[in-house]
Order: C-alpha cells, then sequence, then structure tokens
C-alpha cells in the first residue's frame, strides 16, 4: 500500500502543470514588452527635441531590464541605468537580459536596487517610465517628488517619457483577452474607483492543459491622467510639456506615428506619450 | 431655431405670403425660465445643505454664499426658507443676474429681499460678507481650467467662510461624461437636451450646450453653452486640501434594489465607477 502510494505521488510530480513549470517573467516580457521598438521610439522621440543622438538610457521600474539591454545593444557608445525596489526581478533580469547579452553589454548596463524616489546615480539623456509603472504612486505629492528626482537626474537636455493610459474604458471593470499559441494573455481591470481614481488589475497567463498563473502580477494604481501629469509635470520644473497622439490610417488603426495634436477625440481606450523637456 | 424655421416657412410659403406668421414656441420661451425648471431644485438642495451641516456641524445653518448664482434662484428659495437666513449670490453676467431680479426677487417680501444680496463680480474677488455654507453648483467652477487658477477660487472661498463654514461643489463624472453624447429629458411642455460636443482627453477640455425643444418642433438650440474643463474628484479633493480645508467628503447618490437613483445622498469613501454619476464634494473649513 505504501509503496504503490508513493508511486502514485511521483506519478503526479512529474505531470506538472503548465502554469506550475512557468516562469511568469518569460510570459510578461512575451506578453506585454517590445524591447527593440520601444528603445527606437525612445531614441525617435528625443531626437524629435533635440537634434543629438541619446546615449545614456535610465529605465525606472525596470523589472527585468530588457529594455535597457535592448537599449545597450543597439549602439556600441550607449549605456543604462535600471531602477527597481524588487530585488528578485532585478536579479532575473541580470542573469536572464543583462548577463545573457554578452559581456560587453553588460558592462554597459548598471541596475541599481532602489526606489525611483532617491535622486543619484548617473545622469540620463532619456529616463523612461514605461507600462504605467508611475501610477504605483498613489499620492500627488509622492508623483511630485518622482518627477523632481526625474528631473534632477536628467543630463542638460535631457528628456522624460512616460507611457499614459485612458479612454472610458480604462476606468471601468473590464478584462482583455490576447492569444498568444502556447499561453492566454489575460488583462484584467478589477476594480476602478471614481472617487480616487484607484485601479486594481491583474495580469494572468493561462496554458492549453487548462491551468493558469491566477493572478501572475497584480497592480494596486492611480490613473494619472495627461492633464494631471502635465500641471505635474510643470510643477516639478520641466520646461516643456509635449502630449503626444498616435495617428491613424483610413480604418481607424493606429499606425505607431505619434503627433502633437491640440484636441483629439475621446477613444474607448487608448495609451500614448507624455515628453517632457528638462 | 434657424432649422425649424425654415422647415415651416417651407411648407406655407405660398399661402402665407404676408400674414403675420405665429412666433414659435421656441421664439416666445425664456431660456432662463426653462433652465430653472429643467435643471436646477432649490428646495432639494437645501434641504441637502441642511443635511450635511447638520451631519458635520450639529446645527442649522442661517448664512448662504451663491457662486455662479445665474439668476439667484437658489439663493431666494434659501431667504425664502427661514426668517433669519441670508444669502449673497455672485455672479459675473449681468443678464441672468437682471432676470432674477426680476421674476424671482419679486415674490419675495420686502424683509426677505432685505436677507438677499446679488453681487455682480468674480467670484475670484470674494465679495460679501462671509457665510456659513459656500456652494458652486451645476458644475459651474469648471469654467476655471487652470490648476492655479480653480486653487486660488477654492482659498477665496475658504477665506469666505465663517470658522464653521462648508464649500458644497457639485460635479459629474463617469465613462458617459468624457465622450460626445446626446441626452434628451422630457419636462413639462419642452424637452430639455443635454449634448457634450466635445470632450479633449489631452486635457479635459470639455464643451457642452443646452437645447430646448418643443411640441412645436421648434427649438432654442445652444440655449446656454459650456466651456469647460472637466475635473476629477481626487483633484478636487487634492485643491481643495490644498487651500486650506480640514477635510472633504464626497456624497454619492444611494441606489435601490433596481439600481435606480433614489435622490439620496450619502458619503462614501469607496464606489465602482459607473456610466453616469453625480456627486456633492463637501469641504470643511
Amino acid at each position: 500500500m505504501s509503496n504503490k502510494k508513493r508511486g502514485t505521488k511521483a506519478a503526479t510530480k512529474q505531470q506538472r502543470t503548465l502554469a506550475e513549470q512557468a516562469d511568469r517573467h518569460v510570459y510578461y516580457e512575451r506578453a506585454v514588452q517590445d524591447p527593440k521598438n520601444d528603445a527606437k521610439t525612445l531614441a525617435k522621440l528625443f531626437r524629435r527635441y533635440r537634434k543629438v543622438e541619446p546615449l545614456v538610457l535610465r529605465e525606472d521600474f525596470c523589472g527585468t531590464a530588457t529594455l535597457a539591454t535592448h537599449w545597450t545593444k543597439a549602439r556600441a557608445d550607449r549605456s543604462a541605468i535600471g531602477v527597481d525596489l524588487d530585488r528578485d526581478t532585478l536579479a532575473w533580469g541580470q542573469v536572464n537580459n543583462v548577463e545573457a547579452a554578452g559581456g560587453d553589454v553588460a558592462a554597459r548596463v548598471n541596475l541599481i536596487h532602489g526606489n525611483v524616489l532617491d535622486a543619484g546615480g548617473p545622469k540620463a539623456d532619456v529616463t523612461c517610465a514605461l507600462n504605467f509603472s508611475y501610477c504605483c504612486l498613489k499620492q500627488r505629492s509622492s508623483m511630485l517628488a518622482y518627477l523632481k528626482a526625474t528631473r534632477a537626474n536628467l543630463k542638460k537636455g535631457g528628456v522624460f517619457i512616460a507611457d499614459v493610459l485612458g479612454g472610458p474604458d480604462s476606468m471601468a471593470a473590464a478584462e482583455d483577452t490576447h492569444d498568444h499559441g502556447d499561453f492566454v494573455y489575460r488583462w484584467e481591470q478589477a476594480f476602478f474607483d471614481p472617487l480616487t481614481h484607484e485601479m486594481e488589475c491583474h495580469i494572468h497567463f493561462d496554458f492549453p492543459d487548462g491551468s493558469s498563473l491566477a493572478p501572475a502580477f497584480s497592480y494596486e494604481w492611480r490613473l494619472w491622467s495627461m492633464p494631471e501629469l502635465c500641471d505635474l509635470l510643470a510643477e516639478a520644473g520641466f520646461s516643456a510639456v509635449h502630449r503626444l497622439w498616435e495617428k491613424t490610417d483610413d480604418a481607424g488603426e493606429g499606425t505607431g506615428v505619434f503627433f502633437e495634436p491640440h484636441r483629439v477625440e475621446n477613444w474607448d481606450q487608448w495609451w500614448t506619450y507624455v515628453v517632457a523637456e528638462r | 431655431m434657424a432649422k425649424s424655421k425654415s422647415k415651416a416657412g417651407a411648407g406655407k410659403a405660398p399661402r402665407k405670403s404676408g400674414k403675420g406668421k405665429a412666433p414659435t414656441m421656441a421664439q416666445q420661451a425664456d431660456r432662463h425660465r426653462l433652465y430653472q425648471l429643467s435643471v436646477q431644485m432649490p428646495d432639494v438642495e437645501i434641504e441637502f445643505f441642511e443635511r450635511v451641516f447638520k451631519d458635520l456641524r450639529g446645527s442649522k445653518p442661517k448664512s448662504l454664499r451663491e457662486d455662479f448664482c445665474g439668476t439667484g434662484y437658489l439663493s431666494t428659495a434659501w431667504v425664502k426658507s427661514h426668517r433669519e437666513r441670508t444669502a449673497v449670490g455672485v455672479d459675473i453676467d449681468p443678464d441672468p443676474l437682471a432676470w432674477g431680479k426680476q421674476h424671482n426677487m419679486e415674490g419675495l417680501s420686502a424683509q426677505a429681499r432685505s436677507r438677499l444680496t446679488l453681487h455682480e463680480a468674480d467670484v475670484l474677488d470674494g465679495v460679501g460678507e462671509p457665510t456659513q455654507i459656500a456652494c458652486a453648483m451645476n458644475f459651474s467652477f469648471c469654467v476655471f481650467k487652470q490648476r492655479e487658477v480653480l486653487q486660488r477660487y477654492f482659498r477665496t472661498a475658504h477665506g469666505k467662510l465663517t470658522e464653521d463654514g462648508l464649500f458644497i461643489l457639485e460635479i459629474y463624472g463617469g465613462t458617459e461624461a468624457i465622450i460626445e453624447l446626446e441626452e434628451r429629458r422630457k419636462c413639462e411642455g419642452f424637452t430639455y437636451v443635454w449634448e457634450q460636443e466635445l470632450y479633449n482627453p489631452i486635457d479635459h477640455h470639455t464643451l457642452c450646450h443646452i437645447h430646448f425643444a418643443f411640441p412645436d418642433r421648434s427649438k432654442l438650440e445652444r440655449a446656454f453653452t459650456y466651456d469647460w474643463r472637466l475635473w476629477s474628484i481626487p483633484e478636487l479633493r487634492e485643491l481643495l486640501l490644498g487651500a486650506g480645508f480640514q477635510s472633504v467628503t464626497v456624497y454619492w447618490e444611494t441606489t435601490d434594489e433596481d439600481g435606480e437613483g433614489t435622490g439620496e445622498f450619502e458619503p462614501t469613501v469607496k464606489e465602482e465607477n459607473q456610466e453616469s454619476w453625480l456627486v456633492y464634494v463637501v469641504a470643511a473649513k
């Protein structure tokens, strides 16, 4: 009897679900990130306002630092600083992204385990806060402190770039799925509070064997609006703030080209960039 | 209005030549009267003010300041509601003020009239005596589009309150407040039309109109037009605290079992977003 039991256990152990075997960072990078393109976009946006090539990137809330790595890989004269509070995620990124890119690249990527609110470290041409990560700062005073620190960490002529999420569908409970073939990415907006603009979101990964990493990541955010960010950036001392918007084709699809309009129609859901010059 | 007139004219012109055309209902309408009938409920607002003041201060308020008062409809009802009550109405536009003096104040006794003062002035200037309640109803403060200007207005409002004073604001929102939209509501003898012509997500500016439509198919188009920044509740809270108020409470409309609004408002700290909501934001000095 006891032998048989052990045998069953061993068999079960061999049949671990796909979710149990999954590395959530791998799936996050596949589902959410496009670091090669993001690096190109950041450089393009910088060149729009400064007619020189940006060399130093600071990736705030960098997580696994895949963007910092791709930024550095793209040119031999580039370097990057990545800052994040989560030591485990940084360690994962150091091994799987930074060091995996080779010694030459790794030598030019400096990951800092620390708080983005603390100024310090090498100064950057471009500082970015992408994937709405700055939304973890819920108090206006914290957000202002962050933007002041960011400005202080920019070189003269440097720019800060953040992405902004909005539209009525981003302010309600909703779920969005995207099938990647070997897994399904599920974005869940569990709750949005109009009194505070605080929202709870989750990322889930569902696998073909019916198993799930649910949630793989959870976020408690304050959804900052474009005018709030513009007010804050001006208050933090940035000399010019640019509100970008994606151009659409005749079918209404995004083209990946951004312009700077005075007025646009609200879409159900959108994300765009705000660019602030030091 | 032009559209309706030309329609009627096209059908009747051949026979009618020379004969006096009867004016349409829109031509005879008084936009201030229609506004009061369709948008304002001063008795309900006064009841709410009394209840909030009792909740937060434990007493009955006597003095009211109505900023952006328009025709002073609420101020008039306030002085009428109790023989000791005083009101200060402030508006920058002489037209509704003159209309209010003629139509709203006319029915007041001399004694009640002596307790009401209307000022043609900018609310940023802080004219008039301090009051226990100050209010900015119907989202009127949204004319201030710059953060520092709204901050200055809230500081002024704070300065013009008595020590136990409350400042009450009304604001709307929800997922349908930030899109282009037209809503119609039947009133007695006419239809009220609310149009959100524009909403700009990159600066939150919105252009809205009130139209009135009549049974004879005539219309009073753009009887009122509003060029606003639609402020969010968290922005208002931050600005009110920044202006020196001690606390900010949001009053949310309660719903019945079917999810319909009851017209009753209760303090709340957490809500799920809706398509459309209207709240009172109460700031205590």
